[in-house]
């Protein structure tokens, strides 16, 4: 007897149950059901974490694509333009802005103007510096804050505080709670990739962990190149030999069938194994760009002569194609070899210029390719660093970290294009009109997928645990 | 006019400080206008949301829709000083001068808005003559002895059962209740399989198989119960429940963040838990070692190299997360602490009291004090690096040291040598005579040496009173810390002679060894040769702490040596011949003396040279200078309350034994944790093993007996267990014994025949009333454990340094270790390093948890991540190899699959698994692979990874 199982199609899950000749379709079928049946509370079904769920209420979005800028890119020279600071350029910043806020590095230097000129763009004026001509020309799309804080001026903190909504490390990413509260559309894929463009930010992987939550939910981080992930390629030499071996392992678990009667983790754990054997074959198949056209690819920037904007392109590329297979929660980290990330202490001109250079004509790609397809407005873009960077320099030529005022951006899927909300002070250096907290943003992306951010709970160290904590509110002014 | 009098004298009793009484005030309508036209309507839009008797959750404390509410304020204090903008906290706040308080929280008010608050408080803050306050404002609903009265966990154990078979008796009872029966015995090679998985966390091997199915046709239950003994006394048992134990202790061999630097010297922690595990060591004592293992009167001692061994325990309080550069230490110093209470809270006492950081537990009976109760101990402790005295010959030869120079002393008094005692110490100079300090280690002894002492290594007088780690000679290690202090400017300096390193601890924070940022200068070697001098630490990164509290360690790690007399803590230094006179008589001894001196000198050098120097570095902890906590309002250290003295929870006996003077008080606290009158501490660890056998606890929650926990499904059965734990005095292994020898965790998997299923999923679906024995799959170290045996890589090598995690190319990220071998040396799993930002993926992906805190029920997830893991992981595939390999001898393939499946899940293959195995080797395309590939689907099946 041989059967149809192993094979490299993409069928679903009830497809797949149905097509199966060898008589334990029945008990996947019950699996099956039991799943459906799940779906109505968001609770965590450890036999099968991560099937679909509903939301709480009708999404706008279905998937986010989350443009991380490790570093913390300067707020004051791409976005938020400050004419104040070239009248004070050279001044004691003590003496022009007053007291200020003890920075990372005590290293206060002088004003500084932004060596980049801005203009306004678009039908809705928004300014955007010389650093991102592409993005300057979508900008009509985006939904700027530029009022948005962060708790923490030093990196690893503030990307816990980010991801997770604590400063703290181990504790659930939000592409986890995503995940979590959602399950996800695609079995064959995780429901939430990290692309890994070659700089894991500092914090390390816990970045994108699933803390407390069942590690079903954590990320998978894509490293570039032709085996992405760990253990997704074969281990055999060919794809007949693994399904003789799964075919022995198949019979041998049915022949002791009987001695785990009624016990669903056993054929949950079955069940696995098509998954993963499916899986096999997604990845690959992701990641297969031959059938993109060639106007595509040179729109995202893959044949640039800058390396970085190929990475970086590649990147936004493989998250199109990761939210068109149902993917829910991508996040993109950059590429190395612009210096340390975003993170200009120095060398402000030559860093800027070559960290905008890697992202500006892709990301622009990105939102303009999702737009023509159809799929920008299930889509939530976001934009944004830890924390922005100050408005005079640090020492000579750098900025420190700025967590009191910066600028994240939005596009796409439930949110007011051509948008600027809340503003920092005349100098950018602390947000002062309608601010921002990163539990905000983490409420209104939930929102915007659909889930009440108070009700996606998960009890652990005897608390209901929330990615916003106690905190969050949604910024229904920028809602569509 | 007298109208204009009259708010003149108004404006003036305000300025002058002299307040009327509340609601005796009258304002001049213009004033009340004022406030009506151009305050109040702010108040209502920005301000009411969060702070008023109508708010859905009101926000620190404080009403601002009555005057009242403005003056009496909240969490912070008064919200206006009438006639003193300035002073005003709401004026301060509204201009957002300080990020820490900015109001309203959203958006800066226009300025012109702030000014006409800052007229109004000016003013006197003006407002109509208040009705009767509408607020009938809630009184604090916390009322800790009603929650302890309402929850089962405070009671005492209940009496209960506990004759032979007490465990069948009550587990037999919530059976017939539902009308269940237990299921019939497992087949006892299951058992045997489940027993040694349970007890060592590794598969029976084909040789034991065999030899307990010999015994079991002679006698089934003496040859179970002396199978049960022979597992318990494995060394591989304190490795299984050892790492069960770790879970609790979020134990790891680095710190996580940024660049994840290592915890030196971690493992001799895991080895000490094992050991203890291994020993049996009383529960009890365990957990005491734990908290106070460094103050014990008589530390248990290593059964070889009688060195200290329970106070390696307290090394768990650090094993936790820190960063190398906190922009705010206090403020890191509090999540650290907050982490070691926690932890302490949910593995000794099944109690989530870090829920009470913030505010009063929001169901249990813990109040914030009780918590800053707590945190008060660890205040009173210090990260300590202690050396082993092997075999305690350092010990031994400083005792005899000790007697020599006794002896000398005795000459020296009697010849009639005269101290002159030091003057008053100016404010900030720290003198071993006027304050307590802290020695550590064995290099300065127990004490510091009073003025006039001769000292018979050195064959020397003091002068004064001083601190000398070479009194014992050279090579001896020692740290002495100073009182605690608070930091006064950008400086503090030591007198001091010779060689040492010291640093300053500033809220206990340690990094600065990895990473200078942000506390440069806090760090540095002495060198003065032979001469008296002041040391300076000094720098920018010390002034920006100037306020916080700090201590100095002067750290002798030998060979060198270095003298203190005195620390100052003020910019300035003082004239130390002013305070320390000299003293004639050390240069002078008595000549008669001389000689004699000079003969026991010489016997004191030849001791010393023959200490010899310590074995190992330990990580632990040890008392610093006393001091209570405060509580931190709304969890703010920026923001505190009144001080709690130091004492264990209220409801469990709060200050019933009261920390004695010049100490933490941790030993107390131990002492109360496991003292008899407290129910919590046997019923969580009853309940753990009970956890740990049945995969599921009596009471589910394993850490959390509170409110938020599941109560327990058969309460008497718990208190039984929990007595008897007691009562066998406190002996794991006895209360494990009697668990796997009784009839319930030796039922079949498979449910009574009498019983159909339907009837199963309407009465006991998820088999909390334990009708069979459950199907568990196994944990991750047992999967790799077993797939290590199996092949014959297994090194049962026990303890030792841990083998460098196997780094893939997905494990990325700063601080990246250099990678371990694929197979970890064949070691056990408990042995790979622990490295947080490096976690094994195979573990992760069976559950191991990562361990930021305390856990004591790890997640079971069923995820096809493990078939991939099962699958494809070169790991599996080269053991795999070498487990065919290591088969290869068995000529005949029948006894080869045979002895495979043994090894795999202890069972025989049916005679259909062996046809359809023996032809599917057959037909193999690639003979040379096909036991390989055979072995590597056997380890994919459900029955290797799975227990019934």
């Amino acid at each position: 007897m041989h059967c149809q199982n192993f094979r490299p199609s993409s069928l679903t899950r009830r497809e797949m149950l149905n097509q199966s000749a060898c008589g334990f379709g029945a008990v996947a079928l019950s699996a099956l059901l039991a799943e459906n049946s799940s779906a109505e509370k968001a609770d965590y079904n450890p036999t099968d974490p991560l099937a679909p769920k509903k939301p709480h209420y009708a999404p706008k979005a279905k998937n986010v694509i989350f443009l991380y800028m490790d570093g913390g890119p300067s707020h004051v020279d791409t976005f938020d333009y400050k004419p104040l600071l070239k009248k004070f350029n050279g001044q004691d910043p003590r003496q022009a802005i007053g007291k200020l806020e003890p920075t990372q590095f005590d290293n206060i230097g002088k004003v500084m103007q932004s060596p980049w000129a801005f203009k306004q763009h678009g039908e809705s004026g928004a300014w955007v510096s010389d650093l991102f001509p592409n993005i300057a020309k979508v900008a009509d799309d985006l939904t700027f804050i530029k009022s948005m804080t962060s708790k923490f001026p030093e990196h690893t903190a503030a990307n816990y505080f980010l991801h997770s909504g604590s400063g703290l490390q181990g504790r659930p990413s939000m592409g986890a709670w995503v995940g979590y509260g959602l399950g996800t559309e695609n079995q064959n894929l995780p429901g939430f990739v990290v692309l890994n463009g070659g700089l894991i930010p500092p914090g390390g992987l816990d970045n994108f962990n699933s803390g407390y939550l069942p590690a079903a939910y954590q990320g998978s981080v894509f490293n570039p190149g032709n085996t992405p992930v760990a253990n997704i390629k074969p281990a055999e030499s060919s794809p007949a030999l693994q399904r003789r071996k799964l075919d022995l392992m198949r019979q041998l678990d049915l022949s002791s069938k009987e001695r785990f009667a009624g016990e669903e983790q056993i054929e949950s754990a079955i069940l696995n194994y098509e998954t993963a054997f499916r899986m096999q074959a997604a990845v690959p198949d992701l990641l297969d760009l031959s059938g993109e056209s060639d106007t595509v690819k040179k729109m995202y920037g893959l044949d640039s002569d800058f390396n970085q904007t190929k990475t970086f392109g590649r990147q936004c590329l493989l998250a199109r194609r990761l939210v068109e297979r149902g993917v829910r929660f991508i996040e993109l980290t950059c590429p190395g070899g612009n210096g340390d990330r975003w993170d200009q202490h120095n060398n402000l001109l030559d860093g800027h210029n070559k960290n905008c250079k890697t992202v500006d004509q892709p990301i622009a790609a990105l939102i303009t390719d999702l737009k023509k397809l159809g799929i920008l407005e299930e889509t939530l873009v976001i934009w944004t660093g830890e924390f922005g960077r100050t408005p005079f320099a640090q020492g000579g030529n750098g900025r420190d970290h700025n967590p009191f005022g910066f600028t994240t951006w939005l596009a796409g899927g439930g949110v007011k294009p051509g948008v600027s909300y809340g503003a920092t002070d005349e100098w950018g250096y602390k947000a002062i009109e309608n601010k921002v907290e990163i539990h905000d943003l983490h409420a209104t992306m939930l929102h915007l997928l659909g889930i009440d951010h108070t009700k996606s709970t998960f009890r652990f160290s005897s608390r209901d645990m929330r990615l916003t904590d106690v905190h969050g509110h949604i910024i229904k002014d920028i809602l569509a | 006019m007298a109208t204009f009098a009259k708010s003149l004298l108004i404006s003036l009793i305000f300025i002058s400080g002299i307040q009327l009484s509340p609601g005796a005030q009258k304002f001049t309508p213009k004033n009340v206008e004022f406030f009506e036209k151009k305050i109040r309507p702010v108040l209502v839009e920005h301000c009411y949301k969060c702070h008023s008797a109508d708010s859905k959750k009101l926000k620190a404390s404080l009403y601002l829709d009555t005057r009242a509410g403005f003056l009496k304020g909240g969490d912070t204090g008064p919200a206006i000083i009438p006639g003193d903008p300035e002073k005003s906290l709401l004026i301060e706040v509204i201009r957002y001068t300080d990020t820490d308080m900015e109001m309203p929280p959203k958006s800066k008010l226009p300025d012109t808005v702030i000014a006409n608050f800052e007229t109004w408080v000016k003013a006197g803050a003006a407002w109509p003559e208040e009705e009767a306050s509408k607020a009938e404002r809630i009184a604090d609903a916390f009322d800790l002895a009603k929650r302890k009265s309402e929850h089962w966990s405070w009671k005492p154990l209940a009496p209960a059962p506990r004759a032979d078979g007490f465990i069948d008796y009550l587990i037999g009872e919530k059976l017939k209740e539902a009308k269940l029966r237990p299921a019939p015995h497992s087949e006892p090679v299951t058992l045997l399989r489940r027993l040694t998985f349970d007890l060592t966390g590794l598969p029976p091997t084909v040789e034991e198989i065999e030899r307990f199915e010999k015994d079991v046709a002679t006698d089934l239950e003496l040859t179970i119960a002396s199978t049960v003994d022979r597992l318990l006394n494995s060394p591989h048992f304190g490795e299984r429940w050892g790492r069960h134990w770790l879970d609790l202790m979020r134990y790891a061999e680095s710190h996580g963040h940024e660049f994840d630097y290592p915890i030196h010297n971690a493992h001799h922690y895991r080895d000490y838990v094992i050991r203890a595990f291994n020993a049996d060591v009383p529960y009890d004592q365990f957990v005491a070692e734990h908290i106070a293992g460094d103050l014990l009167p008589e530390p248990r001692l290593h059964p070889e190299n009688q060195t200290n061994e329970s106070i390696i325990a307290t090394g768990f309080w650090y094993l936790g997360e820190a960063t190398h550069s906190p922009t705010d230490v206090r403020g890191d110093e509090a999540i650290r602490i907050d982490n070691m209470i926690d932890t302490f809270s949910k593995s000794f006492l099944g109690l989530s009291v870090a829920c009470a950081r913030c505010h009063d537990h929001k169901f249990d009976a813990i109040s914030t004090e009780d918590y800053y109760a707590l945190t008060g101990y660890l205040q009173s402790t210090r990260r300590n690096e202690h050396k082993h005295d092997l075999g305690k010959k350092i010990a031994r030869g400083i005792e005899e040291i000790e007697k020599l120079a006794a002896n000398g002393n005795q000459n020296l008094k009697d010849s009639g040598t005269q101290v002159t005692p030091p003057a008053n110490a100016p404010e900030g100079l720290l003198l071993p005579t006027n304050s307590n300090w802290f020695p550590s280690g064995h290099a300065f002894g127990d004490s510091s040496i009073p003025a006039l002492t001769w000292i018979p290594v050195k064959n020397s007088i003091t002068e004064h009173a001083v601190y000398d780690s070479g009194r014992y000679g050279e090579k001896l290690h020692g740290v002495l810390r100073t009182p605690t202090f608070t930091i006064n400017g950008d400086r503090v300096h030591l007198y001091v002679k010779g060689t040492a390193k010291v640093r300053l601890t500033i809220d206990g924070h340690f990094m600065q060894v990895f990473n200078g940022l942000l506390f440069s200068g806090t760090l540095k070697d002495i060198k003065t040769g032979d001469k008296w001098q002041w040391v300076t630490l000094n720098s920018k990164d010390i002034a920006q702490k100037s306020g916080q509290k700090a201590y100095l360690e002067i750290i002798d790690s030998g060979p060198g040596a270095i003298e203190v007399k005195a620390v100052c803590t003020t910019r300035d230094l003082p004239k130390i011949e002013e305070t320390l006179p000299a003293n004639s008589d050390a240069k002078n001894p008595e000549k008669q003396i001389a000689g004699k001196l000079k003969d026991l000198s010489k016997a004191a050098r030849k001791i010393s040279d023959a200490i010899p120097n310590p074995s190992a570095t330990i990580l632990s902890v040890t008392d610093g200078t006393p001091e209570n906590d405060y509580v931190h309002i709304r969890g703010s250290h920026k923001n505190l309350g009144k001080e709690v003295p130091r004492r264990f929870l209220t409801a469990l006996g709060g200050d019933a034994i009261a920390p004695p003077e010049n100490a933490s008080g941790r030993l107390e606290l131990a002492e109360q944790v496991v003292s008899r009158k407290n129910p919590l501490t046997a019923r969580v660890a009853a309940n753990r093993i009970w956890h740990h056998l049945f995969g599921r606890g009596i009471v589910p929650t394993v850490d959390d007996f509170g409110p938020m926990g599941i109560v327990p499904s058969n309460p008497k059965l718990l208190d039984s267990l929990a007595a008897s734990l007691i009562e066998g005095k406190w002996s794991q292994k006895n209360l494990i014994r009697q668990i796997v020898l009784s009839k319930t965790y030796r039922q079949s998997a498979t449910p009574h025949t009498d019983l159909s299923l339907s009837y199963l999923a309407d009465t006991d679906p998820e088999n909390i009333l334990l009708h069979k024995a459950p199907v568990r799959r196994l944990q991750a170290e047992a999967i790799r454990d077993s797939m290590l045996a199996i092949s014959g890589r297994l090194d049962p090598k026990l303890y030792g340094n841990s083998v460098p995690v196997y780094l893939n190319s997905f494990m990325q990220g700063r601080g990246r270790p250099k990678s371990g071998p694929l197979d970890g040396a064949g070691r056990r799993s408990i042995y790979t390093s622990i490295r947080r930002n490096f976690l094994p993926p195979m573990m992760l992906a069976f559950d191991m948890p990562s361990p930021f805190s305390s856990v004591a029920r790890r997640t079971i997830s069923n995820v096809p991540a493990q078939a991939l893991t099962l699958m494809n992981d070169p790991f599996v595939v080269s053991e795999s190899k070498r487990w065919a390999d290591s088969t290869a001898n068995i000529k005949d393939s029948k006894t080869r699959i045979k002895t495979m499946f043994l090894q795999a899940s202890a069972r025989r293959p049916s005679p259909e698994q062996m046809k359809t195995t023996l032809a599917w080797i057959e037909s193999h395309p690639s003979q040379k692979t096909a036991w390989q590939d055979f072995a590597h689907s056997v380890w994919n099946t459900k029955e290797f990874i799975f227990l019934n």
